[in-house]
């Protein structure tokens, strides 16, 4: 290990034993009987602040703690602008699935989202194409975030990138493995939380280092006139705000990751607390962390490019801005929203592989599995992803961000039509979501690899378009779904 | 805890609510793009400051914020209603 700035490193290792600790004692007081609904989905327990929190954390990735600050720096509060429609992901995605996700669960003793559309289209083959879109695009998206982790960790401490992916991506992949849903949902509260006092803390010491609020602006409003306008003199063009409603707002409410708190939740009082609290700490982080990203002018004067680019705007504040002794406490907040968003990724990942194929396997062809083996096998599943994912980080790709939002857009590609249409229209049908899920899937990432778009939009556009086309097409050629099946989903 | 909702329905009863209730938040979040768009660039051309932040970018920002926050609270808690989810854990 290089030399480093220790004391940068001592919060970070105090925090993460915290996380280990909660995994460690979840474990223990996890009854063992109904293994698998405890440890997919935390028995249905969750009450409306742990159901926010989580739901915010899993929700909000590293990229939303260093790239898009990076991204307010440099363009102005039209990014500010742009991310605040994220305050309408938590109660979209409660609020339109949470009740009808929970009655159906019950109904169906489902555990995940797959569960869920396997039993809508009665289709093992939708099932396993869901799972397997569940678990390649999950494996991006984590891998963005042990990297992206990693990376901030290193700029920030001095030590090695290997060193940060060691001391906060193996614990996170052990303490999931261990601890389960519960022990994600807790952890993640505990990240959220720490999310909002690391924004708060740094905002303090950006406002300090700059001579203060007044100071930093009059400046800008001097030296930055871009920064003060919606399109910031063509850096945002309208394309950017009409795709990111659709690929960080609306679509959201279909990423499998969000939706399968729907099922965790206990009663519906704590939904209902848990939309109003989520929205509260969706926005306060999102306006908080970006604002934070454009006053930082006052501690980093010039542009984006003297500090080698977006993504190193808030690692190099952090440094210039925090005093030593505090710079440890202040990465834990973008690391918390790394290993929060890994964590909730990593345990439905393995319920997809688990519980959606193998176990599903195992019933249809009448195969015994002792429970002892479901919970060695589900732990097991879960490091082995997690495992995996931090290899692949070891040699990080390049373009890492750009997989992170690709993977975004393929999910809401692939759940977004399967999940609304299914859920609400009774004509949807199995021939309808195989095509939009499939098809959907295909040509989005077929857009992407060619690199085609039409008006300049991000692929989701086509993608979410030709989804919905397919499953129109599909549910009007197809045949309709059984009388038991819709009885069971509508019941009149 | 008392429960707002109505304590005896039947299946079909919920699942009816539980619609309703997806609707009312797509009727939100329609008007939250009308107020986001309105708010933002609808006043973009506006001279008003709010400290040293033009108004554009507070309402488009703090203001979506806060008309989303009220936007959750009338949703949870005057439109929604309690329903007994079912099952053993439901309280």
């Amino acid at each position: 290990m290089a030399e480093g700035n220790l004391s940068a490193l001592m919060p970070l290792i105090f925090f993460m034993a915290i996380m280990f600790g909660i995994s460690i004692f979840v474990r223990h007081k996890q009854a063992e009987k109904n293994f698998v609904s405890n440890y997919f989905i935390g028995n249905r327990q969750l009450g409306g602040f742990v159901l926010a929190m989580t739901t915010v954390a899993t929700y909000s990735s590293v990229s939303s703690f260093v790239g898009g600050p990076g991204m307010a720096y440099q363009v102005g509060f039209g990014w500010i602008y742009m991310a605040v429609v994220q305050v309408t992901a938590i109660f979209l995605v409660l609020g339109i699935f949470g009740k009808r996700v929970a009655l159906l669960a019950r109904k169906l003793n489902a555990v995940t989202v797959v569960d869920i559309i396997r039993a809508r289209f009665q289709s093992d083959f939708l099932a396993a194409v869901a799972a397997f879109v569940i678990v390649l695009f999950f494996c991006g998206t984590m891998t963005a975030q042990f990297v992206g982790g990693a990376k901030l960790f290193a700029a920030v401490t001095g030590y090695s990138y290997e060193a940060g992916l060691i001391l906060f991506g193996l614990v996170v992949v052990i303490y999931t493995s261990i601890g389960g849903f519960r022990a994600v949902a807790l952890t993640d509260t505990c990240c959220a939380i720490i999310m909002m006092i690391g924004i708060v803390l740094l905002l303090k010491y950006v406002l300090a280092a700059g001579g203060g609020y007044e100071n930093i602006m009059l400046t800008l409003e001097t030296n930055n006139p871009e920064l003060f306008e919606p399109f910031s003199f063509g850096n945002m063009p309208w394309t950017i705000y009409f795709t990111q409603w659709l690929l960080v707002g609306i679509c959201t409410i279909a990423l499998p990751q969000s939706v399968v708190r729907g099922i965790s939740y206990k009663n519906t009082q704590g939904l209902h607390q848990a939309m109003l609290i989520g929205t509260v700490v969706v926005g306060f982080m999102n306006i908080g962390i970006n604002f934070t990203g454009i006053l930082a002018h006052g501690v980093l004067p010039g542009v984006a490019a003297d500090y080698g680019g977006v993504d190193n705007i808030i690692p190099t504040t952090i440094v210039k801005a925090m005093p030593a002794e505090l710079v440890g406490l202040a990465i834990i907040g973008p690391l918390a929203a790394s290993i929060s968003t890994i964590s909730g990724l990593l345990i439905v990942a393995s319920s997809a592989i688990i519980k959606d194929v193998y176990l599903h396997w195992a019933e249809k062809n009448k195969h015994a599995v002792t429970p002892a083996r479901v919970k060695i096998l589900s732990m097991a599943t879960t490091a082995i992803i997690g495992g995996a994912v931090f290899v692949i980080a070891l040699t990080p790709p390049s373009l890492i961000w750009l997989i992170n939002m690709f993977a975004f857009g393929g999910l809401e590609t692939a759940f977004f039509w399967t999940l609304l249409l299914g859920l609400f229209w009774k004509r949807a049908n199995k021939l309808g979501a195989m095509l939009s899920m499939t098809g959907g899937t295909i040509i989005y990432c077929a857009t992407q690899a060619a690199g085609f778009k039409i008006l300049n939009l991000h692929q989701i556009t086509i993608g979410i378009t030709c989804s919905l086309i397919l499953f129109l097409i599909g549910s009007y050629m197809g045949k309709k779904s059984d009388e038991a099946t819709l009885k069971i989903f509508f019941p009149q | 805890m008392k429960k707002k909702g109505v304590a005896s329905m039947n299946e079909a009863q919920k699942f009816s609510l539980v619609k309703r209730e997806a609707i009312y938040t797509g009727i939100a979040l329609a008007g939250l793009i009308i107020f986001w768009l309105m708010a933002g660039f609808g006043t973009a051309s506006s001279e008003i400051k709010i400290f040293h932040l033009p108004l554009w970018a507070v309402l488009g920002s703090i203001g979506v914020w806060i008309v989303a926050i009220i936007i959750s609270a009338i949703l949870s808690k005057i439109l929604f209603k309690d329903v007994d989810l079912g099952g053993d854990n439901d309280g």
